[in-house]
């Protein structure tokens, strides 16, 4: 029964999203398993950071004791200060986004659809969400890659034929990196690229919720 | 007898003296920009030069179109070539430039609030630059208010033209004779006054939060700013406007409260001061925000509860169309085209087109009547600079409220902050507050 | 090889702008000018560019140098001609040899800020009622009558600036700021020619006016005279 074959863990989705990242791209992360990527971007790479809070070529988290009300992230965590960064108003953080500026972003989600549509913003039984940034990246940023896991809590598959929950964007994800698969949105259809060591396309197909477009040679997730 | 004609200096000084203490005047034209040498710095007045400077502060292009579009500046002085009856204008240049449109250096100064233009009465050939129909391409239409010539000066009424003041010398009759537009005079008309209105600016400076606000209405849109966390939130106007309790407030803001429940931004060991304070006073009617409720589904914030209970209205905008409405308020953009949300839910009820093989959707300008902003440090004349991520919405938030009043950690003397780190001018800026020493922002 | 944006010439910097391409120009005169890098532009005979500039004349040798070369067809400025009458551009206007666009200054700075920005187009209420508003979508938006500007988009700007950091932060001195970051972030390649380049960190990061995520190139400005 695939639902319970062994899954990769986060940091391996970080892995695997970091090698997504062109040298000299500027990237935005966002919360949860995509600021993990920033750890495992090598030096050589020179990936500039971009956070909707207003700082460019951002770095690390600030160590406890140090932190600075005026130096946070998107998420609302402290920030070291670091060479080469750039502060600016929310207006031009945007403009960056929606202008094309920011290469690639890394989001997570509810549900994306077969055909890249992207729904992250809210879940429909509270009634209400936060937008925040998420809309103009998912309109804006050149590449969006969602790293997420591949079911919910419940089980229920995040990967779907057409979202069921209000969507940020449509036909937006460019990639999907799950705990189980690296799947590329087409407007034919998902297309599964890779699966996670151990799983057979069929068993990834089993706990996806999109009708898997499966290729004559699906690599095996590369990390 | 040749009567004699004033001097284009002479012309600039009357010109400077339709220029209010305090105020912000955009000029072109050799007449129109002695009249910044005219007027002493105490005067406190704002100079706008199409290049890019505003008097000592460097600003871009799009920033000088956006100060000049968005009602920020009283008075434009422009020479002009002719003005008509129904004061519309051609700029100096129309005679000059070629090519079917010639030079657009005037266009966007005749937006300003108050137009005055400098003029010889007469071009070289003696004939009448005051006219009846222009005769060269407009670069205003219908919107000059004052003309000041080398022998007369007029206002632009409904009904006509109106002589208001003489050259030393010159007779009406002498005026009407050169003059190509019906006139009438005003039965105040005199010799003409050089003097420089009187007074110097009122200080921006104000004794506390309460007095900074002492006016804020029922029912105000009121910008708040701050990106989430108590960095860039102004702490103490938003106790001080709980304390003052003005109700039925529109707050257009990027939260509508949250550091208080899940600590966003917020140092571990405290609770940050956050819109919280006015919804559960009973303050807010309805909030525009783009991330109004809690990330934490079991620790919803006051907003939340009050909208579930029915008490309060939201709608809810993208971050960056939220940023980008309150900018177009500001810049004179009264709408705007994006991709964000587009075929979303706040997509619903907007006009879409594509442009380009791309879908947006049509957005509008904000505007508020108060935004109660957060700065690092201020000079007098309101100028700001801001601190790391705290600049965020607050700098955007400036020039699109009637009445921005800033919280500021200090407060020093014109001069002493560099004019190329100004973020915010202070053009933008009405009421200046200091933060009072041992207030924390936290609860 | 490590990724950097510092390019080691003029000439290496503008090599790729092809035949036909759309350049916003910073500024055209003295220290707000990219005189080394229009002028590389220059002696690579490129042709049928479309130049997008604050004005054409008071000191814009290398811009002059650049029509002079015939690499320009268009000109879209708010001040295209001299008003000398024996105005180059004047002339080669009159002759038929170069298109000539004039837009209002803020619209044109607006323009390119909506393309920088990822804007669709704006309602802008200037220039009702004269030469500019024929031809254009006229609507009443909020009881203002405005007229609907597009974005304007470059495919190189070439921009002048007085410091960069090794990530493409640039500071401006005075003036200079005025449309060298009004044009930066339009164009899908901005290159910046700067007096001089220093270490990230060299740079307080509340000075920078272009963050580095706009610039892509970035010369040293040399002082070779022109002509």
């Amino acid at each position: 029964m695939s639902a319970d074959k062994e899954r990769l863990d986060r940091a391996i989705i970080a892995i695997r999203v970091a090698k997504e990242l062109p040298a000299g791209s500027c990237v935005n992360l966002g919360i949860g398993i995509p600021t993990l990527v920033s750890m495992f971007v090598d030096d050589e790479s020179v990936v500039f950071y971009h956070s909707e809070s207003g700082v460019l070529n951002c770095g690390p988290l600030a160590e406890e004791g140090s932190e600075d009300i005026d130096l946070i992230n998107a998420g609302g965590q402290f920030l070291q200060p670091v060479p080469g960064m750039a502060y600016f108003s929310s207006v031009d953080a945007f403009a960056m986004i929606r202008g094309g500026h920011v290469d690639v972003t890394v989001l997570g989600a509810h549900q994306v659809s077969a055909t890249g549509d992207l729904a992250n913003w809210m879940l429909p039984e509270r009634g209400v969400g936060n937008i925040g940034g998420a809309m103009d990246l998912a309109a804006g940023a050149d590449k969006v890659i969602v790293a997420m896991e591949h079911n919910d809590r419940n089980g229920n598959p995040k990967v779907v034929q057409e979202c069921d929950f209000p969507l940020t964007g449509r036909g937006c994800v460019s990639l999907i990196v799950t705990d189980v698969a690296v799947m590329e949105p087409t407007p034919d259809g998902m297309v599964l690229r890779e699966a996670a060591p151990g799983w057979t396309p069929e068993e990834v197909q089993g706990v996806t919720g999109a009708r898997l477009i499966i290729p004559d040679s699906v690599a095996e997730y590369e990390v | 007898m040749t009567l004699a004609r004033l001097d284009a200096q002479s012309v600039a000084r009357r010109a400077s003296a339709e220029v209010a203490p305090g105020s912000v005047v955009a000029v072109s034209g050799d007449w129109s920009t002695a009249v910044a040498d005219l007027v002493p710095a105490e005067k406190g007045v704002w100079f706008l030069r199409a290049g890019g400077t505003l008097s000592d502060l460097p600003i871009s292009a799009a920033d000088a179109g956006a100060v000049l579009r968005g009602g920020n500046v009283d008075l434009s002085i422009l020479q002009a070539a002719q003005v008509d009856s129904n004061g519309s204008f051609a700029g100096y240049h129309a005679a000059d430039y070629p090519g079917p449109q010639g030079h657009a250096g005037l266009i966007d100064l005749a937006g300003a609030r108050r137009v005055v233009t400098v003029l010889p009465h007469t071009d070289a050939d003696g004939s009448p630059n005051i006219v009846n129909s222009l005769t060269l391409p407009p670069d205003g239409v219908r919107c000059v208010d004052t003309i000041i010539t080398d022998v007369a000066v007029f206002r632009v009424a409904d009904t006509g033209l109106i002589l208001t003041e003489l050259a030393p010398g010159w007779s009406a009759e002498d005026v009407r004779t050169i003059t190509g537009a019906a006139v009438t005079s005003a039965p105040t008309l005199r010799e003409m006054d050089f003097a420089l209105p009187p007074g110097n600016p009122t200080s921006k400076i104000y004794a506390d939060g309460p007095s900074a606000i002492a006016d804020l209405p029922d029912g105000a849109t009121v910008f708040i700013d701050g990106f989430g966390g108590p960095g860039g939130m102004a702490h103490y106007l938003l106790i001080s406007l709980r304390d003052r309790g003005s109700r039925n407030l529109t707050i257009v803001s990027n939260t509508a409260g949250i550091a208080r429940v899940v600590s966003f931004g917020t140092p571990p060991g405290h609770t940050a001061i956050d819109h919280s304070v006015l919804v559960e006073n009973g303050q807010v009617a309805k909030a525009i925000a783009s991330f109004p409720v809690s990330p934490s589904v079991s620790r919803p914030s006051e907003f939340e509860l009050a909208y579930r209970r029915g008490e309060v209205d939201l709608e809810l905008v993208p971050q960056g169309t939220l940023a980008e409405r309150l900018r177009a308020g500001g810049a004179g953009i009264e709408a705007f085209y994006t991709p964000t949300g587009a075929g979303t839910l706040i997509a619903e009820g907007k006009e879409s087109r594509v442009i380009d093989g791309r879908e947006y959707i049509l957005e509008h300008g904000l505007r508020a009547d108060f935004a109660l902003i957060r700065a690092h440090r201020a000079d007098t004349r309101g100028n700001l600079v801001y601190r790391g991520t705290s600049r965020n919405f607050n700098a955007v938030m400036a020039p699109g409220a009637r009445v921005t009043v800033v919280e500021v950690d200090e407060i020093v003397q014109p001069g002493e902050l560099d004019p190329e780190a100004v973020v915010t001018p202070g053009i933008f800026v009405q009421r200046i507050v200091r933060r009072p020493d041992g207030f924390t922002g936290y609860e | 090889m490590a990724f950097s944006k510092l390019y080691d010439s003029a000439a290496a910097a503008v090599a790729d702008i092809p035949n036909g391409a759309t350049v916003l120009l910073g500024g055209v005169s003295g220290a707000n000018a990219p005189t080394a890098l229009v002028s590389a532009l220059a002696d690579r005979n490129v042709r049928d560019l479309t130049c997008v500039c604050d004005s054409t004349y008071y000191g814009a040798e290398a811009l002059h140098r650049l029509v002079a070369a015939g690499c320009v067809s268009r000109i879209i400025s708010p001040a295209p001609f001299g008003s000398g009458k024996d105005d180059m551009v004047h002339e080669l206007w009159r002759s038929g040899d170069l298109t000539v666009e004039v837009v209002p200054w803020g619209t044109l700075a607006e323009r390119m800020r909506s393309a920088g920005a990822g804007i669709g187009g704006v309602f802008l209420p200037v220039g009702i009622g004269t030469r500019f508003a024929e031809g254009k979508e006229i609507r009443v938006v909020n009881g203002v009558e405005c007229m609907f500007e597009p974005p304007l988009r470059g495919d190189f700007a070439l921009i002048r600036a007085a410091r960069a950091d090794g990530v493409g932060n640039l500071v401006y001195v005075g003036a200079q700021r005025g449309w060298n970051s009004a044009v930066v972030s339009a164009a899908r390649v901005a290159v910046a020619e700067v007096d001089q380049v220093v270490e990230p960190g060299s740079i307080d990061p509340e000075l920078v006016i272009t963050p580095g995520i706009f610039v892509n190139r970035i010369v040293r400005a040399n002082s070779a005279p022109i002509g």
